[in-house]
């Protein structure tokens, strides 16, 4: 694929919601030291990975590994001393990615439940009786209808069955 | 008023402007002008033959009023002003008109069009001289004496040259020693002399009896003429420009600075010991003390925070040359000066609010200047790094750099030279400590001075270990009561845990803590990041908004020695200039108030950009604004601001206005439909003058007054030219945020938004209207802009006025 | 007596009612009155951020309209809740663009947005509404100086300009909340490090290994439990517990129990009416400690 030209890719970013701030990095590497999932393991960096973005490497960002890496712990947006909304930075990615049709696994099931039942962990009938055993008013049905109208005001549903080739 | 006789000049530019212009009907045309008694024609008339016409003319009586068509505007300008002055005429009672720049280049196209205006631009000056009363020159006392606020590096320069030049020098100082933040340095970069020498540059009085270099050796405190005045805070501010009355506040020392032999005997009997704060608390010091080795006045102080005074006195009972007076009380010196100079410095930055750093609360976490005490041989630790949580030598020591410099959250600038003084540092410790293991931790290496560089070489050579990355968080093992550093190293792409015996922040370098005040005293602005703002870095550096006070030094921006060196012998020489005639002259090209009209609205005095008006009791129980001839700088914000026009400028009257408005627009012959614009003379009539010069074409339509700023004009100015005549109005000024009378382009936007809205409400396309802001370089900008005005008000069709 | 609209989210009442019993027996008994909020839906969590912002903003300003509607102030016992909720809330209110943004979106609902109510974690509604003191008076039986690894999460306190909690360094809410039941907060290496848990489903071996350093901090500081705010860290740390002996073939026995429930057990409710089976570790020696 054609090398994408890097100031579009940021542009891209900055244009959308939670990605506005990520040209202020001048990769200091406090996000990359604070990282809890950095210190772990070597597959995950995100100053490199605000770097690559930067340098408009389009496909390594959007169809790689690293994006899904992130623990939201958001540390690294709290310790920057530009202030780079990394987490947030990385929402928008993400955001980018799934549109896209990259999509892990783990995501099309938390979307499904969302677009079922209105709750990501739908409740089986064994924890209901659980409930009424400890005396635990039943739960109240989330307002399926009214989630659906906003997902669909937002194209979320679109979104979901765009997949084409779910990353590794 | 006397009769008025004009005397007008026309330069053809060496023919060439004649070739585009018809002279012989300009000349005509102007003979037929009332008042006018003499027309010239010829080459030149700012120099040579040209200027002996009319200085002739002037000496014989034929003419009183000089107006004088040339073509290099702002030199011609002075030239002719001297000539008449020396021939006896007021040098105000003229004008010059650029008709090549602003009339014969860029309307080369249609030239009877040209002349139509250039006839009109006569006109236009004729009326306005015509109108002009003589403007005297005025004599303000100037006493040759400078303040100097601030007794370090900047500030003993400046008050040393000044000295040596005969000015009366006092330097105060709020500390009871002189050297500031320098002093405490040990060395400096990037010679790495010692900080006490360089603290003293050639002085002229003494260089065959002193070291050129060193204040120890060069007997500052001898000069005549400089007065040192420490433990000493300005309080008030009263006077203006050249004549100054200065309210200084002096803590008392309790020991006499002329009897003190600083024998130490008052120290080794005082009871009281606290930590010593000069020596970033790892030593203690007594009650009474001096900072050692060498300060200025060697004299000791009684820290009165801490001192028992009569409950104790064993110190009075042992001076030996009762030096010491426990009841002295503060004192408050009245000081007359011409002129101030700010050299209140930098400070460093109180890395505790950064809490992942854990300084304050980790011993063993330190800034610079804690370092360099330990560092100086003279200090508490004799010259070697320690761990302050129990005192055994570093070993393992890391820099981290940008500690609250470059950060959004803290101060966003970049402090300048904490790069050097890691470097510094790292170096010297690795000469005397060839086993210690240092890091640097950076984001980026600045070292863009002279000879900086070589220190980033040695510092590699010397094994100093960089590690490009910012430490997210310092940490402590209790178990090993070690540091543990965690940081990046980008270059390797490794997460490092560095472990440190002593953690060094180079922390940012703030004001002063007192600059707000300062600022506020002396009515000088501050700027985003609360250094002292000068008033343009590129061409007049060291100075500010208020004449005769300048700043210099750190106060200004944090920098290293030699470049605060630089920095104040500038503000040195400012103040000499300043003052050097014992008197400042000044044409009153100045706002006068006609107090009738006054009606004590206050708006005048607060939008001032130079604090020129006050408010005076007229005795019945009014008040009236008043403008400092002094301060005020002729730019007509005030007029532009007045809702009565009760203020007028004298170098411009409302009437002056008038006459040019109607004057330009009369004279029409324009193929096209008339636009008048109002142009500032600084940034605005550049632009106008840059697009003749390039020769860019507009339409001999737009008609141009020159105003001394955008900020004087008034809605009603705008509203008068729409009923001369002008089909649409242009207000030329300079950008927003670089308006050189501070505020006057912002007034101009402001008023012509409100009229808008009046056109609007009349019934007038409000778009007839617009404000354009340029600087010199955007000629072209404006006469596309010329054009683009032409093309919408010929669209627009006819004005229709009710 | 506080009224608060409780947001109960997905994961407690679908997988560990014992929070929600024991937030509930304990809020009671400190005299404050929950309200269950008709229709809300999920709070949208970083899984729901992660796949688009807009949404997930819409969706928990929907929620919040819930709550004004009601004239309630939501309060919240999941901390992943909190975050979503408590950021809706106040870029709502200070960013008018974004506002009419979601607005937009919200009004195929048939609600508006209008800012005019808080969201507050049950920490904050102890800490201000019942306060310290009260809060010690009602302790019927102190936990005898447990020692408790305090452990809020994340979502709690950052991004910390947003949710404004806490000091996101020198956090002392949680702790101080911790020793007024009469247990100790100690202090243990890594405190404020995140549990891995939102790793969980895609990089497991990653999850496993950050919980297992916190498990392993923990213990080395000598706690006899770790006390969780948020489901996912609870479960991260419980349930993560069993993967970790079969990973790495270590056993901890970390107790790892909700403030929720040490709250309800210093207030006097008795164990058995806690649903305590649903502890994957179980909690006795907590108990005996406590006596």
């Amino acid at each position: 694929m054609a090398e994408e030209k890097p100031l579009d890719f940021t542009r891209e970013i900055t244009s959308r919601l939670g990605g506005e701030t990520i040209t202020r990095c001048y990769q200091c590497g406090t996000c990359a030291s604070t990282c809890p999932v950095a210190r772990i393991t070597e597959r995950y960096n995100p100053r490199q990975l605000i770097r690559l973005a930067l340098l408009g490497q389009r496909d390594e960002v959007l169809k790689g590994d690293t994006i899904w890496l992130c623990a939201s712990c958001y540390n690294c947006q709290e310790r920057c001393p530009q202030k780079v909304e990394v987490a947030d930075v990385i929402y928008a990615l993400r955001n980018m990615a799934i549109q896209e049709g990259n999509i892990p696994a783990i995501y099309m099931e938390f979307a499904s439940g969302l677009m079922g039942e209105g709750r990501l962990a739908p409740i089986s009938k064994f924890l209901e009786k659980k409930r009424a055993e400890y005396g635990l008013p039943p739960l109240k049905p989330a307002n399926i209808e009214a989630l659906r109208k906003i997902l669909a005001a937002t194209g979320f549903d679109k979104i979901m069955f765009k997949k084409e080739g779910a990353c590794p | 008023m006397e009769e008025v006789k004009v005397g007008v000049f026309l330069s053809d530019c060496g023919g060439q402007v004649a070739k585009i212009l018809d002279f012989e009907a300009l000349t005509s045309f102007v003979k037929a002008v009332p008042g006018v008694v003499l027309v010239a024609r010829g080459s030149e008339f700012w120099r040579g033959q040209g200027l002996q016409t009319i200085v002739e003319a002037v000496k014989a009586g034929r003419i009183n009023r000089v107006v004088v068509a040339e073509t290099v505007p702002k030199i011609s300008e002075v030239a002719i002003a001297k000539a008449l002055e020396e021939a006896g005429l007021n040098p105000h009672l003229m004008e010059v008109v650029d008709l090549k720049n602003h009339c014969a280049w860029p309307h080369k196209d249609a030239p009877k069009e040209a002349t139509e205006k250039a006839k009109a631009m006569l006109l236009a000056a004729i009326e306005k001289v015509k109108l002009q009363e003589p403007i005297e020159k005025a004599e303000f006392p100037a006493v040759k004496s400078v303040l100097v606020i601030g007794g370090g590096v900047a500030g003993m320069q400046a008050a040393e040259d000044l000295a040596d030049m005969g000015f009366q020098v006092y330097l105060i100082e709020k500390e009871p020693f002189l050297g500031g933040l320098a002093a405490r340095a040990v060395r400096f970069f990037p010679t790495d002399d010692c900080a006490i020498c360089i603290q003293s540059p050639a002085s002229l009085a003494a260089v065959t009896q002193t070291s050129r270099k060193c204040v120890y050796r060069s007997g500052l405190s001898e000069i005549t003429n400089l007065n040192i005045l420490t433990n000493a805070k300005v309080v008030r501010v009263e006077g203006g420009p050249g004549n100054f009355k200065v309210t200084v506040e002096r803590k008392p020392r309790y020991v006499d600075e002329k009897k003190c032999v600083a024998c130490d005997l008052c120290a080794s009997v005082c009871p009281v010991e606290v930590p010593d704060e000069y020596n970033a608390k790892l030593s203690k010091r007594k009650a009474i003390y001096m900072n050692k080795p060498l300060v200025y006045p060697p004299a000791y102080v009684i820290d009165a925070k801490v001192c028992k005074f009569h409950e104790c006195a064993k110190c009075v009972e042992v001076c030996p040359t009762k030096a010491i007076n426990l009841d002295q009380k503060p004192e408050h010196v009245t000081l007359n000066v011409g002129s101030i100079i700010v050299a209140t410095g930098f400070r460093e930055y109180d890395p505790s609010v950064i809490k992942e750093y854990h300084y304050g609360e980790y011993p063993d976490v330190i800034t610079h200047l804690e370092l360099a005490r330990m560092l100086d041989a003279f200090g508490p630790t004799g010259g070697m790094p320690i761990r302050p949580s129990d005192g055994r030598r570093a070993k393992r020591i890391v820099f981290v750099q940008c500690v609250g410099s470059r950060d959004r959250r803290w101060n966003p600038y970049c402090s300048s030279i904490c790069c050097m003084i890691s470097l510094k540092h790292a170096a010297m410790i690795k000469e005397a400590f060839p086993d210690a293991d240092v890091t640097i931790c950076y984001i980026d290496i600045r070292t863009t001075g002279r000879e900086h560089e070589y220190y980033y070489e040695r510092a590699r050579e010397m094994g100093v270990k960089f590690v490009k990355g910012r430490p997210s968080e310092i940490l402590h093992d209790p178990a090993t009561n070690t540091l543990i550093v965690e940081v990046e190293d980008e270059l390797l792409r490794r997460l490092l845990e560095l472990e440190a015996d002593l953690v060094v922040l180079a922390t940012a370098m703030v004001p002063s803590e007192d600059a707000k005040e300062l600022a506020q005293i002396l009515g000088i602005e501050l700027d985003q990041d609360g250094f002292f703002k000068e008033y343009n870095a590129k061409l007049r550096p060291t100075e500010t908004k208020r004449r005769g006070i300048f700043i210099c030094g750190g106060a200004v921006f944090p920098k290293d020695v030699p470049t605060a060196s630089l920095h104040a012998h500038s503000a040195a020489v400012k103040a000499a200039k300043f003052l050097m005639n014992g008197k400042i002259t000044k044409a009153l090209k100045v706002a006068t108030v006609h107090q009738d009209y006054c009606g004590n609205c206050q708006f005048c005095p607060v939008t001032c950009p130079y604090g020129a008006i006050t408010l005076e009791p007229k005795g019945d129980g009014h008040f009236a604004a008043k403008v400092s001839e002094l301060l005020c700088e002729g730019c007509g914000v005030c007029v532009g601001t007045c809702p009565v026009g009760a203020i007028e400028l004298r170098h411009l009257k409302a009437s002056q206005i008038s006459a040019q408005i109607k004057a330009l627009l009369s004279v029409n012959g324009a193929s096209k439909p008339l636009v008048l614009a109002f142009s500032c003379s600084e940034c605005g009539n550049a632009a106008v003058d840059s697009s003749g010069m390039a020769m860019m074409s507009y339409p001999a339509s737009v008609r141009v007054l020159r105003v001394p700023c955008t900020g004087v004009i008034q809605v009603q100015h705008i509203l008068e030219a729409f009923k001369a005549g002008a089909q649409g109005v242009m207000v030329v000024g300079c950008k927003p945020d670089g308006c050189h009378y501070e505020v006057g382009s912002q007034k101009a936007k402001q008023k012509v938004e409100m009229a808008k809205m009046l056109l609007q409400a009349y019934g007038i396309e409000p778009e007839r209207l617009e404000m354009f802001n340029l600087v010199f370089i955007e000629g072209d900008k404006f006469a596309e802009a010329a054009k683009a005005m032409t093309e919408k008000v010929e669209k627009l069709g006819p004005l229709q006025l009710a | 007596m506080t009224s608060y609209a409780l947001f109960l989210g997905c994961t407690i009442p679908a997988r560990q009612p014992h929070y929600e019993l024991a937030a509930r027996k304990a809020l009671t008994k400190l005299g404050i009155d929950l309200v269950d909020l008709e229709g809300a839906t999920c709070c949208a969590p970083p899984p729901i951020q992660s796949i688009d912002l807009e949404t997930s903003l819409a969706i928990a300003a929907y929620n919040i309209c819930l709550a004004e509607e009601a004239d309630l102030n939501i309060l919240t016992l999941c901390t992943g809740c909190f975050e979503s909720l408590t950021i809706a809330n106040r870029l709502l209110k200070e960013k008018r663009e974004l506002r009419e943004k979601i607005n937009k979106i919200l009004s195929n609902t048939g609600k508006e947005f209008k800012g005019t109510k808080e969201v507050r974690h049950y920490l904050q509604v102890l800490i201000n509404d019942v306060g310290v003191n009260r809060l010690k008076q009602n302790v019927a039986k102190p936990l005898n100086n447990l020692k408790v690894a305090a452990f809020s999460g994340c979502h709690l306190l950052r991004p910390s300009e947003l949710l404004r909690f806490d000091d996101p360094e020198r956090p002392c809410i949680f702790d101080t909340l911790i020793e007024a039941l009469g247990a100790k907060s100690i202090p243990y290496k890594n405190k404020l490090r995140c549990c891995g848990g939102l790793l969980r489903g895609y990089a497991d071996d990653v999850a496993l290994a950050i919980a297992r350093d916190k498990i392993v901090n923990a213990y080395n500081a000598g706690a006899d439990c770790i006390s969780t705010l948020c489901p996912f860290c609870f479960l991260t740390l419980d349930l993560g517990q069993m993967l970790i002996k079969a990973t790495y073939k270590e056993e901890y026995n970390m107790p790892i129990i909700h403030y929720a429930e040490l709250l309800s057990l210093s207030l006097g409710v008795e164990p058995k009416e806690l649903a305590l089976d649903f502890h994957k570790i179980k909690v006795d020696k907590v108990l005996e400690k406590i006596g």
